[in-house]
């Protein structure tokens, strides 16, 4: 490699670093959000004293959720894969991805928030907007995690066209490596979300 | 690190995390604790965030792509 390659190269791994710091940054920002949301959670289901919870439906939780944690393995897949030069790869799980997301995204529309109705489809347990401070708070985080959902798979879709141009290379994927970041944060976020929506505290009698 | 053992190391932290979802649903059949679920929660975000997000990385030198 010549000196000015060697050069550049070095620039950018200075640039990366200081857009990963950035990135990291804004992670930080964002936790404020998602805790203030987590913290209303639990300031408002409340009864007598007890921490409680309207009744969801269990399988819808437990299956968007490991779609989501499933879409994460294949992000870092695809990171992996224009590590080393896999194109192909790469492209095949960063689209898996952005599908699994489309997946979680319409199983919470569907199922959770009932804004399509799907005649096979019989919902339980489902709670409206209206339900007081239950359908305030579901639909509050998980509006405001949805929106998230939303600009990542948007920005899988750049990336992933980006990639068929061959942009990235093993050397330069910062647009990858940010992709995947941000798209483990929507994970992280969920991760503590479920438990929350659907797990802690006793069934609420409304 | 070597090319088979990075991708290995993906399937395994995922892997690990769909067994801990797993327990976190079974463990929440037995108790309603927030403690102990949101431990597991917190025991999941460590590996999402060391191992998918890569957090060692912003203070590692020469780390760049």
């Amino acid at each position: 490699m010549s000196a000015v390659a060697t050069d550049a190269l070095a620039v950018y791994r200075t640039a990366t670093r200081n857009n990963r710091l950035g990135l990291w940054l804004f992670f930080f920002s964002e936790i404020f959000l998602f805790g203030g949301l987590l913290i209303t959670r639990f300031a408002l289901w409340q009864e007598d004293g007890r921490i409680v919870r309207p009744e969801l439906d269990q399988t819808v939780g437990l299956v968007v959720t490991t779609v989501l944690l499933v879409s994460s393995y294949f992000m870092n897949r695809a990171e992996v894969a224009v590590a080393h030069g896999r194109k192909g790869d790469f492209l095949a799980s960063l689209f898996i991805t952005g599908v699994l997301g489309l997946v979680f995204l319409l199983g919470v529309i569907i199922f959770e928030w009932g804004v399509i109705h799907l005649p096979f489809i019989q919902l339980e347990h489902h709670v409206s907007p209206r339900d007081g401070v239950f359908g305030a708070v579901i639909f509050g985080m998980t509006g405001m995690h949805a929106i998230h959902v939303i600009t990542g798979v948007i920005f899988i879709a750049i990336v992933w066209v980006n990639g068929r141009k061959d942009v990235y290379t093993p050397e330069r994927h910062w647009g990858v490596e940010a992709c995947a970041i941000y798209w483990h944060y929507v994970d992280l976020v969920w991760i503590f979300f479920y438990p929350a929506l659907y797990l802690i505290g006793e069934v609420a009698h409304h | 690190m070597k090319k088979t053992s990075v991708f290995r190391q993906g399937i395994i932290v995922g892997l690990l995390l769909l067994a801990l979802t797993i327990v976190e649903y079974v463990v929440a059949l037995q108790t309603t604790s927030a403690t102990i679920l949101m431990l597991i929660g917190a025991a999941k975000a460590v590996l999402v965030v060391y191992y998918f997000m890569h957090i060692a990385s912003l203070w590692r030198e020469g780390e760049g792509h």
